[in-house]
């Protein structure tokens, strides 16, 4: 980043910083002349807390659900307080929120006092049409539970929207206009936002009907809930990073082989966001790269290493790796369908090529294989392998292009190609060998023709650096 | 042996409360003061929402599943008036639970161990609630909601102590399950209680004032917690199935004897419950021993096969290749340790070997003993007997043997 880009950022952040804080300020400023303080005062303690907690202690699951039970305590709290001290108060809690700890560790100063700002207006934005709404509809009885709820879910949606917005107003301020999508998602999360909302509408009002006594009820369900979200999320983080680490770790005894399915997973990802994949999406054909070649490890590694051409009797031990894949992950129900698609990853476009159990010869492999045939593929060429030295990247694109249709679906091909030099990186030999020298030296050693792409067999390929990933 | 006992029990104790329901209805239906329709109506519903509801199970962290029953019947207990019509519907109901539970394919199975643990728990309840009551309404407590909740609270603590100790009480009968273990195992579940008894307690207290939108007050919290409670499991699940996949690569590539991980594990787990270690070491121990052999994936490389190796080479390089996954670095410790015996030259015992990995070590050999020498049951478990006290530790060898006799695999 050039130094005056940096200049530029820092003097947007002081502007920023000073924008937001006084902003809030004089939001809470107005506010505690319009609005009476809370009363109990123990009562808003109580809710500063929770909010505070559930502000620093956000579960990351990614499934949305548990999104951010923080806006249903500034509901319940919102209810609970009254129309007339339910914006002082909310703000109130809002601005106790400013610091994060890592903020203090780190003695940040841009984003509490940004944090400040943003959190106070939008708490005051959305809690005063609740409290307006709340305000007009003073009858009484069930109808009014109704409003009560339907109001805080509509709140809730505005603290939604006017933070997403404030948010991308920050980062475009201070990073240019850049793509910024601090919620990618914002529509998916707008329903359990609302519902949250909702909820919290209700438990506000549980507070005004029943009393103190239903306060620590309602800590201690949701307590517990978001304690067991919390270890649901720390063990599916540990499944998770235990089969990567694993993964790794075997790779790492096998020199050729170390760092492969990182890089394919990595290019297989590029390929995915380019193709415009969802986030589910991209996890699954993450998994897939980096499972795609755990069959390998349990093949021999004279095999593996060999410099010669292969025998058929080792050909067949190396194209097992496919349904060693399948045997040892199929039993994992999470990774069922990531199999499937590791298994098939030397499946052609064109229907040929090695399928895994749940392919036949002739049909066409999902999207997702075929994906992960063009990155594997890739990798293999532009990584020194046991038999040849490393191809530069310019040779891999065109042996990529050459069987595009029959090896490798066009379509990814050219998105593939065309997403890696826009990217700038270069994989491969940093030598750029014109197309004659790159294939003497891919076959050099190895002794075996090149194209052989039309044969049906499963000995398609062999040998060759688009075949042999 | 057990299980008969445990069914005859069982089946005495859905006795005694069938007369119990009886007899409460012979008191309340005959009390005076009583309007009988109101009783017959309270009592009709409340049986059939708590027996409903308790076909729905939890999956609790420990593995054990729960019925969402505990949440009725604290609501029941909040709600009914009449003393006679809340024991009558909770008697009845769990009567219905014990006849119609785990007959039909779409429930979970639940054991008869599983029906007295509930059962013998919602009863300290009733009783430990409608005592805390009446003492609090004698003290005449002036806002009576914070007057229900004690009640609950006192109640609660009778069901979650109540139904720990049945559960160590029925691993008491089998004597493959140190009580010790199983206790531990029913206290790791208290979030669940908890959570159930708050939500009962929630939906009892705003059900008068809010009607249905009570239904919505106290369920909806509580399923952001049922779902994070499904959602552990089934990623418990899954963990367990990762790590059984990956040690068996070495297996897969011919490295290591088929299946040898697996029968291990399911050997050493059953020693490490007759011994009562911690189920949270139980889990850990699993894990350790599954993966115990993953080292011998270095054998495919042929210059070390070449150079040679010891068991202390395997072990070491299966807690590399371990560790190098974040959360299991204790697994990893207890696969390094695993190789080492009981008893090193010149000290009397080593005290820095884990338990865990004792076991491990003692329930790898059985089985190589058994599949790769192809001894038998008490010739395998006389060779652990030989190596006591110096290669293998004598209490875990005992454990093994009683193990071993529960299994019927040896005579004595």
């Amino acid at each position: 980043m050039f130094p005056n880009e940096l200049a530029r950022q820092q003097r947007a952040k002081v502007r920023l910083a000073i924008t937001f804080a006084s902003a809030g300020a004089v939001v809470l400023g107005a506010l505690a002349v319009f609005q009476e303080f809370p009363e109990p005062p123990w009562l808003w303690g109580l809710f500063a807390v929770s909010f505070v907690f559930f502000e620093w202690n956000t579960v990351e699951v990614n499934d949305k659900l548990f999104a951010s039970p923080s806006i249903m305590v500034v509901m319940t709290a919102a209810v609970a307080f009254g129309p007339m001290s339910a914006v002082l108060g909310t703000c109130a809690m809002a601005a106790v929120a400013l610091f994060t700890p890592e903020d203090i560790r780190q003695r940040r100063w841009f984003q509490p006092a940004v944090n400040f700002g943003q959190l106070i207006l939008t708490a005051a934005a959305s809690v005063v049409v609740l409290a307006l709404i709340l305000r007009a509809g003073s009858s009484s009885g069930e109808a009014n539970l109704a409003v009560t709820a339907f109001a805080s879910g509509l709140a809730a949606m505005i603290y939604g929207a006017v933070n997403y917005w404030l948010v991308l107003f920050i980062v475009r301020s201070v990073y240019g206009h850049r793509e910024a999508r601090p919620w990618s998602h914002m529509t998916s999360i707008l329903l359990p936002l609302t519902g949250m909302g909702f909820l919290g509408g209700l438990l506000g009002a549980t507070y005004l009907l029943v009393g103190a006594a239903s306060l620590p009820l309602i800590a201690i369900v949701f307590f517990t809930g978001y304690m067991a979200f919390e270890s649901y999320a720390k063990l599916r983080e540990a499944q998770l990073s235990t089969l990567a680490g694993f993964i790794k770790a075997l790779e790492a005894k096998d020199l050729y082989t170390r760092g492969h399915t990182e890089r394919v997973a990595y290019f297989a990802n590029m390929i995915g966001q380019a193709m415009g994949y969802n986030g589910t999406q991209l996890e699954k054909l993450r998994w897939a790269a980096l499972i795609h070649d755990v069959g390998k490890l349990a093949v021999p590694r004279t095999v593996i290493r060999k410099k010669a051409r292969l025998t058929d009797d080792e050909y067949e031990e190396m194209q097992a790796h496919v349904h060693h894949v399948e045997d040892l992950l199929s039993e994992v129900d999470f990774l069922r369908p990531m199999v499937e698609v590791a298994s098939n990853h030397h499946a052609h476009f064109d229907g040929n090529g090695y399928h895994g159990s749940t392919g036949e010869l002739g049909e066409i492999p999902s999207l997702d294989a075929r994906i992960l045939a063009v990155a594997d593929s890739f990798d293999a060429m532009t990584s020194t392998r046991s038999y040849r030295v490393a191809l530069s990247q310019g040779y891999a694109f065109s042996e990529l292009r050459k069987h595009a249709g029959t090896q490798f679906d066009p379509n990814v091909v050219e998105v593939f190609v065309s997403v890696l030099t826009a990217s700038g990186e270069r994989y491969g030999s940093p030598e750029e060998l014109t197309d004659d020298e790159a294939r003497r030296r891919a076959e050099h050693g190895i002794g075996h023709s090149h194209a052989a792409t039309e044969s049906p067999h499963m000995d398609t390929n062999r040998g060759s650096g688009a075949g042999r990933g | 042996m057990a299980e008969t006992r445990l069914r005859i029990l069982s089946y005495i104790v859905a006795a005694a409360l069938s007369l119990t329901a009886v007899a409460f209805g012979l008191v309340g239906l005959t009390a005076a003061g009583v309007d009988q329709t109101l009783w017959i109506v309270d009592v009709a519903v409340w049986t059939v929402v708590i027996a409903v509801v308790s076909m729905i199970a939890v999956p609790a962290p420990s593995g054990s599943l729960l019925s969402l029953g505990i949440g009725a019947v604290v609501a029941a207990s909040i709600l009914v008036e009449d003393i006679t019509a809340f024991g009558a519907a909770v008697a009845a109901a769990l009567v219905i639970v014990s006849l119609v539970e785990g007959r039909f394919s779409f429930m979970r199975p639940r054991t008869d161990g599983d029906f007295l643990s509930d059962a013998l728990a919602a009863i300290a309840y009733s009783t430990l609630f409608v005592y805390a009551a009446d003492t609090i309404e004698r003290l005449a407590f002036t806002d009576p909601y914070w007057g229900s909740v004690f009640a609950v609270a006192v109640g609660g603590l009778g069901w979650f102590v109540v139904r720990a100790l049945v559960s160590a009480f029925v691993g008491v009968e089998r004597t493959d399950l140190a009580g010790r273990y199983l206790w531990l195992l029913a206290l790791e579940d208290w979030a669940v209680v908890v959570s159930l008894l708050a939500a009962g307690a929630l939906f009892g207290l705003t059900w008068p004032v809010m009607g249905l939108w009570a239904l919505a007050v106290a369920v909806l919290p509580y399923a952001f917690g049922h779902l994070a409670f499904e959602r552990y499991h089934s990623t418990k699940v899954t963990y367990g199935q990762t790590i059984r996949a990956l040690a068996q690569i070495p297996e897969v590539a011919g490295l290591a004897p088929r299946g040898h991980s697996t029968r291990t594990a399911e050997l050493a787990v059953a020693v490490a419950q007759e011994m009562g270690l911690h189920p949270n070491d139980v889990n850990e121990l699993e894990y350790a021993a599954l993966m115990h052999d993953v080292g011998r994936i270095t054998l495919n490389e042929p210059a070390i096969l070449k150079a040679g190796y010891t068991d202390e080479d395997i072990a070491r390089w299966g807690a590399q290749i371990i560790a190098e996954a974040p959360y299991l670095s204790q697994v990893s410790e207890l696969v390094e340790q695993q190789h080492r015996p009981y008893r090193s030259p010149g000290i009397e015992f080593d005290p820095d070997v884990p338990m865990a990995s004792k076991i491990i070590k003692v329930a790898s050999a059985y089985d190589q003993g058994r599949v790769e020498l192809g001894l038998s049951a008490i010739e395998a478990l006389e060779r652990i007997h030989q190596g006591s006290a110096y290669e293998y530790d004598p209490q875990v060898a005992a454990s093994l043997r009683r193990v071993l006799v529960f299994r019927g695999e040896i005579p004595y």
